[in-house]
Formats: C-alpha cells, structure tokens, sequence
C-alpha cells in the first residue's frame, strides 16, 4: 500500500518536473538573448542588471534551473510583461472565475449526465436510450468552440437574454446580491455551453456502467428480497457503479481544462484560461510559463485525487481481502 | 401449500426458441424437504425464476404457481412485492456475487426487515443480530463488506436473509456449489435445521443427487424441462424408473454412497 | 466523403480571383437571405440623356463608383452634374464646367470627393447622398446640355453569392471550400504521423516486453498527464504557426492512443499458436513482426487512424480558434476566429459563424463514421487470431 502511493506521488513529481522543463527549456531556446524571455527588453538597464542578478541569469545553467524550480515550487512567477505586475497575483485574481466555471459545469454535466445514464439503463431499448446513445456520438464532432459561438449568436445577440461577453457587467452592480446574480448571469452562457457538451459522455458512460450493473446477480438477488425499485437502482446498483464514476469525474478534470481556454476565449471571461492565451500571443514569457504550470499542476493533482477517491469509494480496495473460515 | 400446476417456460431468442420447462406440476408441502435434481440445463433455475416472477422479458410463461390458492405468475410485479419473501424467499446461488458489494453485510440484512417488516431500526437491528447468530455467525460479521467473508460466511448470511421475515417456502438454488465438501454438508444441515424449526418448506435445488437424497423427505428429477421422477428418496434411488435417473443413479453408485 | 474533397479540390478552381481578394462590402449577408439589404445599383445616362430617376428604399450603400465620360459641343460655363434627393436638396457629384471632354471617375470613399461635400475625412459621404427613402434623381445641369453621355452610377449590393462575405469583404463560400483542404490536409497527416510512431512503438513495445516494455508504457503515462491543448498552445505559440509545424506537434502528442491499443493487440496474439511455431522453427523477430504481426495489425490500424481524425482535425481547428496559426492560411478555425474577433457578432454575420462549423462537424462526422464500419471489420479479424 504504501509503495503504491510512493510510486503514484513520485510519478505526479515527474509530470510535474517535466512541465517545469519543458518551461525552462522552451523558452529558452527563443531566438535572441536567452536573458529576454526573463527580463522585458524594454526594462531600464538598471532593472535589467538587478533582475539578472535576482534570476542568477549569469549563473551556469544548472544553477538556473534549480533556482528556477526552486521559484515554481514557491509560486514565485515574476513579473509579467504585459501588465508589469506580478504573475502570481494576476492568476490569483483570475483563479476564482475559472474554478466557477468549471466546478459549475462539471457538477452540473456529471449530474445530469449521470441522471440520464441511470434512467436509460432503465428502460432498456427504449427511446431514452437511443436518445442518449445518438446525441453522445455525435456530439463529439462539433467543435466546442463553435456550439458556444452559436450559442452566444442565438442567446446573446438574436434574443438578447445573455451578456455577449465578460465575467461581470461593467460597472458592476452595487450591493452583494446584485453582484453575485450579475455574475450568475454571466456565467450561466458559458456554463450552459459546457454542460451541454458534456453530458453526453457522462450519460453514455453511465448507461453501460448501469447496464452491467442491473445486470449483475445481486441486483436479482435484491429484486428477490423484493426490494424497492428505487432501492435497487441508486442504493445497490448505482452505488456500486460509483468508484468509476468518481474517478471518471477527476479525471476530466484535464480535458475541461483544455475546454476552459477555449470557452474564456470565447466568452471572454476574466480567468486562467484566457490568460494563458493571452500571454502566449503577447509573447510574455513569465506569465505563458506560469500559467502552463498552474494547469499541469491542477492536472497532476486531479489524476492522484482520482485515485485516492477510487480506493476511498470502493470498499474492496479500500479494505482488501482478509476473510477466513 | 404452494402448488405448481403444469408450469410451462418458454424462451424466445434472435435464433431460436427454448422450451425449459415444459408442463411441471410439483407441490410442496410446509415443514418438508424437496429436493429438485436435475443437471444444468434441465430448467431447475427456470422453476425457482418463475416461482419469484423474476424471468427475463424474453420468456413466455404459462400454467399456475400457487400460493394459498393465488397464481402467482399472473401477478403484477408491484403485488409479487407482497409474497416475496414473507410467503416465499430465496436463497441465490452463487452467493459469491449475490450480495451487494459496497453495502455492510448487517445493512443488507437490516433494510430486508424493515422493507417487509414495519420496525424500527434499532429493532431491525436486535433481530438482525438474532438472525446471525442462528446460522452461527458472530454478530460482529455485520460490520464487513461481503469480499471480507468467505464463501461459506457468505452463504449463511444468504440463508440468514432468507429466514428473516418467517416464510413459509423457501428455495434454494445451488446452495452448496463452489463450496468445500465439510462447508457443504454444515451448510446443509444448517439449512435443514432452520427449516424445520420454523415449518417452512424448502425446496432444494442441485444437480447433486446424493447431497439431495440424503436430506430431503420428497425427491423430484428434472429432465430437460420435464418432471422425470417423483416420489420418495430411497424409493426413487432404489426403483429408478426414468431412463435418466437410473443414468443419475448408476452414477451415484460409481462415486459415494447415500448417506442417509 | 467524396463529395466534400471533390469539392474541396475542384471548388476553389471555380474561383477565377483568389480568395484573399474582397469583392463586395464587408459582412454582406448571402443573396438568399439578404433581408432588407439594397440590392445592386446601375444608374446611367448615355446618349443625350440629362436626367434618369431610380427609387432607393433602403440604408445608404457602402459606397458609390462614378464613372464615365461628359462631351459637350463647346466648354460649358457652369455645368455640373447633380444628385437630386427626394426631399429636393441638391449635391454636386461632379463639376462639369470649363472643359470640352470630361472624364469621371470617383468612388464615394475618396477623401477629395468627401472635401469637395464640406466633409470631413471622417465623415461617411453615403449618409449625405443618401438621406432617406424616396425618389433620387441623376441630372445634369448648365447652360449647354451635352452632345454626348456615357455615366454609370453604380453601388454594390448589400448582399452577394452563396454564403455572404467576411469582415474584409472577401467571398465566405470560397474560403469555406478552400478550409476543406487545410482540415483535411492537416487532420490526416497528423493522424497518420501520429500511427506510425504509434505503430512502431505498439509492435515493438509488445512483442519485445521486457524493460522496453515498462519505458514506452511509461512515457505513454507521462504524456497523458500533460493536459493537452495548453502544451500545444504554448508548444505552437512559442515554436511558431507554421501548418506542417502545427502537424507535427499534433503527431507528437497524439500517439498514445493507438500504440496502446496496437501493444495490446499484439499482447494477445504473441502468444498464439502460429506465432509460437514460427518462433520454434527459428524465424528471426525481425520476420514475425513485419510479415506477420504487422498484416494482421493493420485494419485495426486503419480503423484507429480513421477514428483519430477528427480529433486531430478539432485540436487544429481549436487552436486557429485561439488564433495560434498561420493567419494567412484559411482554415475553418481560422475563419471562426476572425468572426469572434473581428465584429461578426456585432453586425449579426451569422454566415460566417454556422458554415465553418457545420463543415468541421460534417468532416468529423464522416470519419467517425467510417472509422466505426472498420472498426467492425477489424474486429473479427482479431477473435480469429488471438483471444479477444
């Protein structure tokens, strides 16, 4: 047991050192003094000189790069170019926006997916089910980016219901209710948008989780004791199904990563995942750099959390085999 | 008593359709053990599904299985809900997978009472704890998870499901496969035992005939969906009159003796 | 299928100008659903005409092209050619005096024209010209009428072709036909790049096992911990726009898929009887893996390498989207980016919205499609040789 988890964390480690080289290596292999992916060209000399010295930038490489990982570890990203701020504080701000958005979607398509799927299970062959199967597949050909442009077309611009674009109204409104349904208004495009992609793979997922389920011998031996259809359903079958499902759902959580720059683009909201972009097409290093370590970092973190939740949730694994006579 | 009147089980498949049982009329009696043998395939599981109305879509069933006089196959599911378990139970074979596997053992048994049995859960549990220690378990089984048990402990908890809400029939389907001989036989006696002592009537399903005649008071063979033999068991071993059950008999001889 | 690519390849050949160049307004919707947008406008006079009327019923156009040629019998001393609007105002297009021989040629953009109306160069000479609805007259006017008239008066429609024009007014269905090539072109090479190293690494990962084995399997996890679109926006962004550069970062990071799903195959047929006995009789690795694994690996390596290009072609899509490639290559990503970036929403384009998306989806569609029926195919190929 605690080998296995020796192993999982040093594996995490590794992904993580890997994004950390990949950054300091990318970055440097920028045509033009290697100085310059660290230090704005357009600081003062003085600046210059202090942060080379701050950055052991005349240091050998390998001194470098520990000090770089060294500052990763500390969160300590420098400061961007764009905005001459600290990075670091530019991604704080912009944390809480994107964790709304994405634990919003992915609670919400888990359970409404999840739903689906338990009640196609049901009735089998029935319309429900050929539903789900048939949106499921071919949901996955449309671009994300595309549903939600037509999405923001449809809702935000023909029927003005829905703000075309940011996080809060601008200037926001006064008092703490307001606020927070301004910002439930504007989250709830984008929200809605990922939802509605999602789901159906959670619904298909769950179907065929369900299916084998009902179709197991302790769901007839519990439709024997007579129990209630409910009971059978969500207490034995669904409960059963739930170690998967569970990983399954931190698992996606790197995938909906992915989809968050993509739908902050595209609704223009204030957080990571438009920085992240945002950094890169305005070529600012520090913060480009940071923001790809902040999401590998969150990835990293889910796929061991996916685990635990697995062992956790399932009492075979958790307890292991000890019976006897 | 519960009655099988010419029971008739037909399975419709894609390729073809399958007759497993085919006109059986069998009676059991309350405080008896039957025993039904037959090996696989001749419908022994296709009785006990029909019995519990728990077939496939894709099986036609027509004839009686009554209880006190009702016909249970022409019941809806909703009204089966009230024979089950109180007029028959049934204790699954297999027990390997037949319990839910992320549900405590003790919570199994408890939700069975309370759903046939209006009490409250400290009740469900004083008697759950009566039940265990009926099939010999310590009370303390009820806090694990049914991989911790073995196939044994986990067949007496099947049992001590079976007998929690007093019915007056109940049927066992292999309940002694997959187990060792000596757990077999404690299994068995354990199962007679309970039975007699609470005048249910059992019936035993196996394809083992020595293990059958040697605990049952009546002896059925099943033969591809139809009832070959019926009678007393040292009659039936004796006099076998089905060109099958002297087949099942020569092969009784070869391998053990009737224990009785 | 088929249809999509000859369309594709013979499409854009229907084209007599290249795409790049704008040929009517900016965001003019498509002829079939113009709406209330101003049709085409030819007025002229030719002859001795002196006067033509048109009706105008709609906004004022984008602008006006003022062509041709005034001869009059003797240098007039004040003639011009006017713009009489509905309301009776009068604005002057064209002096006219002073000379014999006159040659026009205007476009209601030029700053000259807009100064010669006391406007600013700011100001937008259309709405002067074109106040409102009603009856607009086209007159020349002096002391001499002319020998001999030849002016067109034109204005481009407010509408054109099949599927409307973009921001910079070029032909949305002849860049929607050019995108197919660029999706096509980048989804299959990606994917088959992204096999071969699959392939390679699947066959030799699993019949060699071992410590190669454990390394590939290995690096197969790391990279599927790395979340994928942002390596690829940084790998891009950093590294550069370039399309093959685009293919290969994908090949790169989409590998993984099919070297485990062919390692596995693999897995199970190393231990089949043939492969036992052809090992007994001392056939070289080399041998087993090319002559025989590697016939029985390919419908499903085809099925894999079908069914992985749509992902390839959305990962591209996507990151035009973001704008992260060659911006002077036309992709329907690329075109869905200008629409989000460069007013599409604002003017209400929806033309320049729904078409590049629908031609992804329908691409995709088409490949998940016939990935599944070989996906099929290949399947019983497999039970037959290995376990399955």
């Amino acid at each position: 047991m605690r080998s296995y988890w020796f192993r999982r964390i040093a594996g995490a480690a590794g992904v993580l050192l890997l994004v950390v080289c990949v950054n300091f290596f990318l970055f440097r292999l920028m045509p033009g003094d290697a100085v310059s992916s660290i230090v704005d060209p357009r600081f003062s000399p003085e600046a210059k000189a202090e942060l080379r010295n701050l950055f052991g930038l005349d240091q050998p490489v390998c001194t470098q790069f520990l000090i770089y990982v060294r500052r990763m570890l500390t969160f300590d990203f420098g400061l961007s170019f764009l905005s001459q701020q600290p990075v670091w504080g530019e991604i704080k701000s912009r944390l809480p926006n994107t964790v709304a958005l994405l634990g919003s979607a992915m609670l919400l398509s888990a359970a409404l997916g999840t739903w689906l799927g338990v009640q196609a299970a049901r009735r089998r062959g029935g319309r429900l089910e050929r539903l789900v199967l048939f949106s499921g597949s071919v949901s996955f050909s449309f671009p994300s980016f595309f549903v939600q442009l037509v999405l923001l077309l449809g809702l935000a611009y023909w029927l003005p219901l829905f703000p075309l674009r940011g996080s809060v109204s601008i200037p926001p409104p006064t008092g703490a209710l307001a606020a927070a349904l301004d910002y439930a208004w504007h989250l709830a495009l984008p929200a809605a948008s990922l939802v509605m992609l999602g789901f159906g793979s959670w619904a298909i997922y769950v179907r065929n989780l369900m299916v084998k389920a009902l179709g197991d011998d302790y769901v007839l031996a519990a439709r024997a004791r007579g129990l209630s259809e409910r009971s059978i359903v969500w207490r034995h079958a669904f409960r059963t199904t739930l170690p998967p499902i569970v990983t399954i759902f931190l698992l996606s959580l790197p995938g909906v990563l992915s989809g968050a720059v993509i739908t902050e683009t595209v609704f223009s909201l204030h957080g990571v995942g438009k920085f992240l972009l945002d950094s890169i097409l305005g070529h600012d290093y520090p913060a480009a750099g940071a923001a790809f370590y902040m999401l590998a970092l969150v990835t990293v973190a889910a796929n061991l959390a996916a685990d635990a939740a697995y062992r956790l949730a399932d009492p075979r694994i958790r307890l292991g085999r000890n019976g006897g006579d | 008593m519960m009655r099988f009147v010419d029971v008739t089980v037909t399975y419709r498949t894609p390729e073809r359709t399958v007759e497993a049982l085919r006109g059986v009329s069998l009676d059991l009696k309350p405080g008896l053990v039957t025993g039904l043998v037959g090996e696989s395939g001749s419908g022994k599981s296709t009785m006990l599904y029909a019995a519990l109305r728990l077939l496939p879509p894709q099986a036609d069933s027509s004839g009686a299985i009554l209880a006190d006089g009702v016909n249970l196959l022409e019941l809806k599911q909703h009204e089966m809900n009230r024979y089950r378990w109180k007029y028959v139970s049934y204790v699954p074979q297999g027990a390997m997978n037949s319990l839910t596997p992320v549900l405590t053992v003790g919570s199994q048994i408890d939700e069975t009472l309370r759903r046939h049995l209006d009490i409250s859960a400290p009740e469900a549990r004083k008697r759950r704890n009566a039940l265990l220690e009926k099939v010999k378990l310590d009370r303390l089984f009820a806090n694990r998870y049914p991989h911790e048990l073995s196939g044994g402990q986990k067949q007496r908890v099947s049992i001590a499901m079976a007998i929690a809400c007093g019915p007056r029939f109940i049927l066992a389907d292999e309940p002694t496969t997959a187990l060792d001989v000596i757990t077999q036989a404690e299994v068995i006696s354990l199962l007679a035992e309970l039975v007699r002592e609470q005048g249910s009537g059992l019936l035993l399903v196996t394809h083992d005939l020595a293990l059958a005649s040697s605990v049952s008071d009546r002896l059925a063979v099943l033969h591809r969906g139809l009832l070959a033999e019926e009678g007393k068991p040292a009659e039936i071993l004796a006099h076998p009159v089905h060109e099958h059950t002297r087949a099942l008999v020569r092969a009784l001889g070869r391998t053990g003796g009737v224990k009785r | 299928m088929i249809a999509v690519t000859a369309a594709g390849i013979l499409g854009p050949m229907m084209f007599s100008e290249p795409a790049s160049t704008s040929v009517a307004r900016p965001f003019a919707p498509p002829l079939w659903a113009s709406g209330d947008a101003p049709p085409p406008l030819r007025v002229t006079l030719s002859g001795n005409e002196t006067e033509t009327a048109f009706e105008w019923r709609w906004d004022a156009p984008e602008t006006i092209t003022l062509t041709g040629d005034v001869l009059f019998s003797s240098p007039p001393a004040s003639s011009s050619l006017e713009l009489v609007l509905p309301d009776g105002g009068r604005v002057t297009l064209a002096g006219l005096d002073g000379a014999r021989r006159r040659h026009i040629d205007i476009d209601g953009r030029d700053l000259d024209f807009r100064e010669r109306l006391g406007l600013s160069p700011f100001d937008d000479a259309m709405k002067l010209l074109f106040p409102r609805n009603g009856r607009y007259r086209l007159v020349i006017t002096g002391d001499i009428p002319p020998e001999q008239v030849e002016i067109e008066l034109s204005a481009p429609g407010g509408a054109w072709g099949f599927l409307g024009t973009d921001q910079r007014g070029r032909d949305v269905f002849h860049l929607l036909l050019l995108g197919v090539r660029v999706s096509l072109l980048v989804g299959i090479s990606a994917t088959l790049l992204a096999s071969f190293i699959g392939l390679s690494a699947g066959l030799t990962s699993g019949y060699v096992g071992g410590a190669f084995d454990s390394l590939v399997m290995r690096l197969v996890d790391l990279l599927l911990s790395i979340p994928v679109l942002p390596i690829l926006m940084v790998i891009v962004g950093i590294w550069g726009r370039g399309l093959w550069q685009l293919v290969l970062v994908l090949g790169l990071f989409s590998w993984m898929g099919s070297a485990r799903t062919i390692r596995s195959m693999v897995l199970s047929l190393r231990e089949a009887c043939y492969v036992e006995n052809l090992r007994s009789i001392g056939a070289p690795t080399r041998y087993i893996l090319f002559r025989h694994l590697l016939p029985e690996a390919l419908p499903l390596l085809l099925a894999t390498v079908t069914l992985g290009v749509p992902g390839a072609i959305l990962a591209e899509a996507g990151l035009s989207f973001l704008g992260l490639s060659d911006p002077r290559i036309i992709s329907w990503g690329r075109m869905l980016h200008e629409a989000h970036g460069f007013g599409a929403f604002t003017a209400g384009a929806w033309w320049l919205i729904l078409p590049p998306g629908l031609g992804i989806a329908l691409i995709c569609l088409i490949f998940l499609d016939i990935g599944r029926a070989l996906e099929e195919k290949a399947d019983p190929r497999l039970s037959a040789g290995g376990r399955r």
